[in-house]
């Protein structure tokens, strides 16, 4: 029994350990950004802001932060939403109809799968600053050139697809028997029944593009169109790092996504490890 | 209802077109294009201006002869190698931890997965102030009689902080997956192993590993592909530097991409693909080998 007790306490000590190494950070990045610049870095450290200020919110809003809050959700959720249409519709094709060159075009889909983004980086800037010649409503600096080349994303096929091969088709034969169109049975028994399988893309879709860095960072040149992150990278590569206001915009870049993370938090860890388990089996 | 003319199957069949058309169109146009012209500029000389003109294999050649692209291979793999056994074994000895009878899981579980949902960009800055000269690790270093180091302008600590930090964000991701695989593993096989005598270093080597190797496969991959493309943390924490020293094969590219060297940076690109391509190909043969 005494074996097993010290046995308890060590796990505890370690799982405790483990829980401030990866607390404290966010816990010191909310206290940095509630306190007067002279604070940041007393000795000894200040643990809880005294005084308490909300200065680094103010420099941070009067930057464009609140633009770059509402280009960051305008531009995930057009992401999310065409990921789940355009992904879900390709998918069912791909399980469930049979039409010529299927397993080929598939077969090149999974391929992309393997090439890194930077491959396609640099010509697909100059794509979208071609784009943006002939309109400049669309190419580079524009939400169509934040969102369009992640519209798609193969991943997403690849996953819906397993779920979707999952539906007996005797469920689609009786729907086609009654005279539905097969775009009715993708709205109305595919899309209800591949839900939670829909859940899961969405939350991998809405962190990959909430968090997504390189593309905007290249395809954007003006605060009007910069993303948070992209803003927030730009704020803490300054000369002279105005740390509350740098903490202030990462508690802001945070929030959102810890919100969506405290209410779906089950769904979010099947959604950021999804493919680990059906990959591995 | 019926449709005079088409036959069910050609209509399905044409339906099946419509529903691909966008996802084709999307990858089409934004990846299988862009590659085939990122493939020809890295085989010219191209600054975005003027046209492009042949050099054949040049700039793979000068790549190989460029100190500061070597340094930045290198400086890539040894972020790699690290990365790649530091992250997977600190993040099983998590779930081993996590799969305990413990009280609070969900707690802990939450705690080590949290800094997976936040961006890397965030990651960077917060740990480029919690490593500042001043900054709050060297304040708990010096708490415990350590001394502090300026580990972020030294070229020789900066690559291991960067590591360290990457590892830090990554971890809860190894965790979470290895802890659904640890509770996948049939209870049975661990009675039985007892009823054999094993003792638990001898169940932890014939039990729990064989039956997490599809997993560690899948985290290997998917983390050694990552880790070739790290740029981020490199852009917010180091900018490349200090002298070069965590300047990567992605950093590199950008690097000529902005100085206008397309065809340069297109053969970068190259070197990658070709780089994770082979390493996919490499782990998919040995663990067919050996499951």
């Amino acid at each position: 029994m005494k074996g097993r007790s010290l046995r308890r306490t060590l796990v505890y000590a370690a799982l405790i350990a483990s829980a401030v190494i990866m607390l404290g950070p966010f816990f010191w990045t909310l206290s940095t950004s509630l306190k007067p610049t002279s604070d940041v870095f007393s000795s000894p450290p200040k643990w809880i802001p005294n005084p308490f200020t909300l200065q680094g919110y103010r420099d941070v809003l009067a930057l464009p932060f609140p633009r770059y809050l509402l280009n960051s959700i305008v531009v995930s959720f057009s992401v999310v939403t065409l990921n789940v249409v355009f992904a879900t519709a390709a998918a069912y094709a791909f399980a469930k109809l049979r039409f010529p060159g299927r397993n080929a075009l598939f077969f090149i889909l999974l391929l992309t799968l393997m090439v890194p983004f930077q491959v396609n980086l640099i010509p697909l800037y100059r794509i979208m600053v071609d784009l943006h010649n002939i309109s400049p409503l669309i190419g580079a600096n524009t939400y169509f050139g934040l969102i369009a080349p992640s519209a798609v994303q193969v991943f997403g096929i690849f996953l819906m697809r397993q779920f979707i091969a999952s539906i007996p088709d005797a469920i689609l034969e009786s729907a086609r028997l009654d005279g539905a169109s097969e775009f009715r049975i993708l709205r109305s028994i595919i899309f209800p029944l591949a839900a939670p399988a829909i859940a899961t893309l969405a939350i991998f879709t809405f962190v990959t593009a909430w968090n997504d860095f390189l593309w905007p960072l290249i395809v954007t040149n003006t605060d009007s169109m910069r993303t948070l992150p992209v803003g927030l990278a730009l704020l803490s590569r300054k000369n002279t790092v105005n740390w509350t206001a740098t903490m202030a915009g990462a508690v802001i870049t945070v929030i959102p996504m810890l919100a969506v993370f405290a209410v779906l938090q089950r769904r979010f860890i099947e959604g950021l490890t999804a493919g680990a388990v059906k990959g591995a089996s | 209802m019926a449709r005079v003319g088409l036959h069910p199957h050609t209509r399905r069949a044409l339906t099946g077109y419509a529903l691909i058309a966008p996802a084709m169109l999307v990858t089409t146009a934004f990846l299988l294009v862009p590659m085939a012209l990122s493939a020809y500029w890295s085989l010219t000389t191209y600054n975005g201006i003027t046209a492009p003109t042949w050099v054949g294999l040049h700039n793979y050649v000068a790549l190989f002869q460029d100190p500061r692209f070597l340094r930045s291979l290198s400086n890539t793999v040894a972020f790699v190698i690290l990365g790649m056994t530091i992250g997977p074994a600190l993040g099983l000895c998590a779930a081993l931890l996590l799969n305990e009878r413990i009280h609070g899981r969900a707690f802990f579980r939450t705690a080590i997965f949290l800094p997976v949902t936040t961006s890397l960009v965030v990651v960077a800055t917060v740990w480029k102030m919690l490593l500042n000269d001043q900054g709050i690790v060297n304040a708990v270093l010096s708490f415990f009689g350590l001394s502090g180091h300026a580990w972020l302008a030294d070229p020789s600590t900066a690559l291991y902080a960067v590591i360290l930090v990457s590892v830090w964000q990554g971890l809860g991701f190894e965790a979470v997956v290895f802890l659904a695989a640890l509770q996948s593993i049939p209870h049975d096989l661990y009675d039985a192993a007892r009823v054999d005598g094993a003792n638990s270093w001898r169940r932890f080597r014939h039990v729990t590993l064989p039956g997490l190797r599809p997993t560690l496969l899948f985290v290997f991959v998917i983390g050694i592909i990552g880790s070739f493309q790290v740029f981020d943390q490199m852009f917010v924490m180091t900018q490349g530097g200090p002298v070069g020293s965590t300047e990567t094969i992605v950093y590199y590219l950008i690097d000529r991409f902005q100085a206008l060297e397309l065809g340069r940076a297109s053969a970068v690109a190259y070197i990658l693909l070709a780089i994770l391509a082979t390493l996919s190909a490499i782990q998919f043969r040995l663990f067919e080998e050996r499951s």
